[in-house]
């Protein structure tokens, strides 16, 4: 093994450079720890923003526009990055982190390893890889896939913000879009059906092809000399119905990067389990963004609520909650707790939602459906103990400072005031 | 230690912002300027790294159109928050500029001496001296010749700078119902210091806010009833971090909770309501819909600033009209535009003075209460005050 350093004061640990593992750096950095900062980056690029990999790939943004922060910045820092791949361990009881060169010593390590997106369901002996969209290289290859004049037809399977993103950058390309799922509604995961038909109807306006409750049972290479990209893809759905696309996209779920974290090292879950500070179960490992089970506001369960607002407030906390104990204080301000949220827009369809969907048999959901808009209320409880735990908006008119704006703000607060 | 004061603010903004951009077209400012609100903390952290002094810092800064557009033409609408995905705080972070930009001299005196809301004299405080408009005999909790110092106050008003100023009877009536629904009332004469804010003077904001709290905790009193929900805002903030067990609320849902009755029935006609944009979570558009017995679903209401947000008019006085104007294109000639921030009303009447329409522009409480705000009036001894034997004495207190 080769240990880089070992010194007493080894430098505090960032595994991941996102959203989280940059606002660690930052919280360490504004509350006062000047000593040195190691981060683990398995990629050569400075930090990117997923959420504008789809903007790329749909050539809304240059490839510059996808990472938020400059180099200067980053050099502001003062942060030592190590460009080795992935962390391949962290051996808690060393207080070492290894890569597939050698070990380095830390003194407080930040695990914000992030996820990858996973095709789970997807046929894997097709012999065919789907396109799929988390990182700047699968930005980079599904914006050559739909600049690509022989490819016309896509298949978007899954129904989440990331597919629909998708749909929007291959409708800005002219392209067929079928979208398949596997639910009975677009945006399962965050809409309730009276929000998502209206979404549905704004897609299909779009000419997008739906098929819902109808996923991918089959696929098949056809070698087709005829064809531009010199194969065609044969899909048979679950119903049956066959039929043939030029490239398949998918995003069916995502999995946290812990690989590297040792069995019983520290306690994990669906995620790292971390207090109110960001801290796991070992004194000198934080955790934040993705690879986290916090707390949810709604709930008030430990849950992986994987949004950038979330990676971006854990992180400045496990940063300012390291730099106040280095210092020999206690930290005083803990994370916000985690809150669902989410903005998405295909062209001019819009749909906003905050908190949960999960209805109980204390739930109670009022929905307005109106010329432009569909609003959905989701309350617990009755008479004072009745509270917003969720809402949809759905809205014709995606106008920036509008009315489903004002109101989607307008409701989170109330949300975040009632289940605080 | 950093150039920036709020070095620290920046920093954090900027590792919340994507830089997606969609901030961008949900505000006029934003568009001119061509830059989102991570943008603007980039700007600013860019010019410390270029700077080596305070003073290399002011010219990078008065150097840069864009950012100087950004952080002035802000009206505190909140905008660009909504549209915002992760709904970040334009307005923390545009003070905290201000707050920077006054330190480095680059906002002129003239543009905020009238509203230095914590010094003897103001724009309010001049109106209301020149005009003997008194009202100490509400401020129970200051000792007057003709009051001791009351100490068990139930409840204290806070009618806020322009209601005090300009609607002095209506201020009186307020009262007086309060001080039946709710128990021995007292009023904080101050300025919940947003003019102070807007101006870049975070720190003189906050100490106004805390002077205010003294007071209220010198009364006894433990229910805040403001006018504005900006006050409400930022009284209910200053209480909580003065671990006051006090609780601010607007004057429409105290009323509605002492099941208080409109002094007259709402005149007939349509209405549309302007939400006030400091009205963040919409709770008091909610209870003033509900105490003038009005339906939401039958309401038209409108969201964004009326023009006087963020002392705008110091920067770019044209765009205040334009703001305003585009607000109350919203109302249909023949309807009633009803305000909940008395600095609304006002800027809507003087923007009618100017262009009379077929509109009514009620503040909420006139819609409540027997007494009605006389904007000729007012518009004239504003006026008369600055033309008047006055005049020379305000032009030096303000200059």
């Amino acid at each position: 093994m080769n240990v880089h350093e070992m010194t007493n004061d080894a430098p505090v640990a960032i595994i991941g450079f996102g959203a989280a593992g940059f606002n660690a750096a930052i919280g360490l950095r504004t509350n006062g720890y000047t000593g040195p900062i190691r981060v683990f980056s398995n990629i050569d690029t400075l930090p990117y923003s997923p959420i504008l990999t789809s903007y790329y790939a749909g050539g809304e943004l240059s490839y510059e526009e996808c990472f938020p922060w400059s180099q200067a910045e980053v050099d502001e820092l003062d942060l030592d990055i190590v460009h080795e791949g992935p962390v391949t361990r962290l051996d808690t009881d060393a207080h070492l982190i290894h890569t597939e060169k050698g070990g380095y010593p830390y003194s407080k390590c930040v695990i914000a390893s992030g996820s990858v997106p996973t095709p789970v369901g997807f046929p894997r002996d097709c012999g065919y890889d789907p396109l799929m969209l988390r990182t700047m290289d699968d930005a980079e290859r599904l914006k050559d896939a739909i600049a690509n004049p022989g490819c016309t037809r896509m298949l978007v399977s899954g129904t989440s913000m990331v597919s629909l993103k998708t749909v929007e950058a291959c409708l800005n390309r002219n392209f067929e879009v079928t979208l398949v799922g596997i639910m009975d509604h677009v945006l399962d995961m965050n809409a309730l059906p009276e929000a998502a038909a209206r979404f549905e109807k704004g897609l299909a306006a779009q000419d997008v092809a739906l098929k819902l409750a109808n996923p991918i049972k089959g696929v098949e290479v056809i070698e087709d000399a005829a064809h531009p990209l010199g194969r065609r893809l044969e899909v048979t759905f679950a119903n049956g119905d066959v039929e043939s696309y030029d490239e398949i996209f998918v995003a069916h779920g995502m999995r946290n990067n812990l690989e590297f974290v040792e069995e019983d090292s520290i306690v994990v879950d669906r995620g790292v389990i971390v207090d109110g500070f960001m801290r796991s179960s070992d004194p000198d490992v934080y955790a934040a963004g993705d690879v986290v089970q916090g707390t949810e506001l709604i709930s008030g369960d430990k849950r992986i609520v994987g949004i950038w607002k979330n990676a971006a407030a854990q992180g400045a906390c496990a940063g300012r909650t390291i730099a106040a104990e280095l210092a020999g204080m206690e930290p005083t301000r803990p994370c916000a707790e985690s809150l669902a949220m989410n903005t998405i827009s295909v062209r001019d369809t819009l749909f906003i939602s905050a908190g949960t969907i999960q209805l109980t048999d204390n739930s109670h959901v009022e929905v307005e459906d109106g010329d432009t808009m569909t609003v959905v209320r989701i309350f617990e409880g009755e008479g004072d103990t009745r509270r917003l735990v969720g809402f949809n908006i759905t809205c014709d008119v995606d106008e920036p400072g509008g009315d489903a704006y004002d109101l989607g703000a307008m409701l989170t607060m109330r949300l975040c005031e009632d289940c605080s | 230690m950093s150039l920036l004061e709020s070095s620290d603010v920046y920093w954090n903004f900027l590792g919340q912002c994507t830089q997606c951009g969609h901030c961008t077209p949900a505000c006029e400012s934003l568009t001119a300027a061509d830059m989102t609100l991570g943008g603007i903390a980039k700007r600013l952290l860019d010019a410390q790294r270029n700077a080596s002094s305070a003073e290399e810092l002011a010219v990078e800064l008065a150097s840069d159109p864009q950012l100087t557009q950004a952080v002035r033409g802000c009206f505190f609408c909140t905008s660009c928050k909504n549209t915002c995905f992760a709904h970040n705080d334009v307005s923390d972070l545009i003070y905290h500029a201000r707050d920077d930009y006054q330190k480095l001299g680059l906002i002129p005196r003239d543009t905020y001496a009238s509203v230095e809301v914590d010094k003897e004299w103001d724009i309010f405080t001049a109106y209301r001296a020149i005009w003997g408009i008194d009202l100490t005999d509400l401020t129970r909790h200051i000792k007057t010749e003709a009051h001791d110092a009351a100490t068990d106050c139930e409840v204290a008003f806070f009618p806020g700078c322009s209601l005090a100023a300009y609607a002095p009877e209506l201020t009186r009536e307020i009262f007086e119902t309060l001080d039946e629904l709710g128990g021995k009332a007292t009023m904080i004469d101050h300025c919940c210091g947003s003019p102070l804010k807007s101006a870049g003077f975070f720190d003189r904001a906050e100490a106004l806010c805390d002077r205010c709290c003294d007071e209220i905790a010198s009364s006894g009193a433990h229910t805040l009833v403001c006018v504005c929900p900006g006050c409400k805002n930022a009284m209910q903030a200053a209480l909580d971090s003065n671990g006051m067990d006090v609780r601010a609320i607007s004057l429409s849902a105290f009323l509605l909770e002492h099941g208080f009755t409109p002094k007259h029935p709402l005149p007939e006609g349509s209405y549309c309501m302007s939400k006030a944009c400091q009205d963040r979570d919409g709770s008091c558009l909610a209870a003033t819909l509900e105490v003038l017995g009005l339906d939401e679903d039958t309401v038209e209401i409108f969201h964004g600033c009326c023009g006087a947000g963020g002392a705008v008019n110091s920067f770019e006085p044209d765009r205040v009209d334009a703001q305003t104007e585009t607000k109350l294109s919203f109302a249909p000639d023949g309807s009633t535009v009803v305000t909940m921030c008395p600095t609304c009303t006002y800027t809507y009447a003087f923007y009618l003075m100017g262009r009379p329409r077929e509109l009514g522009n009620k503040h909420y409480a006139e819609l409540l209460f027997d007494t009605q705000i006389d904007w000729d009036l007012v518009f004239a001894q504003l006026q008369g005050m600055w033309t008047g034997e006055y005049g020379p004495w305000l032009s030096q207190v303000f200059a």
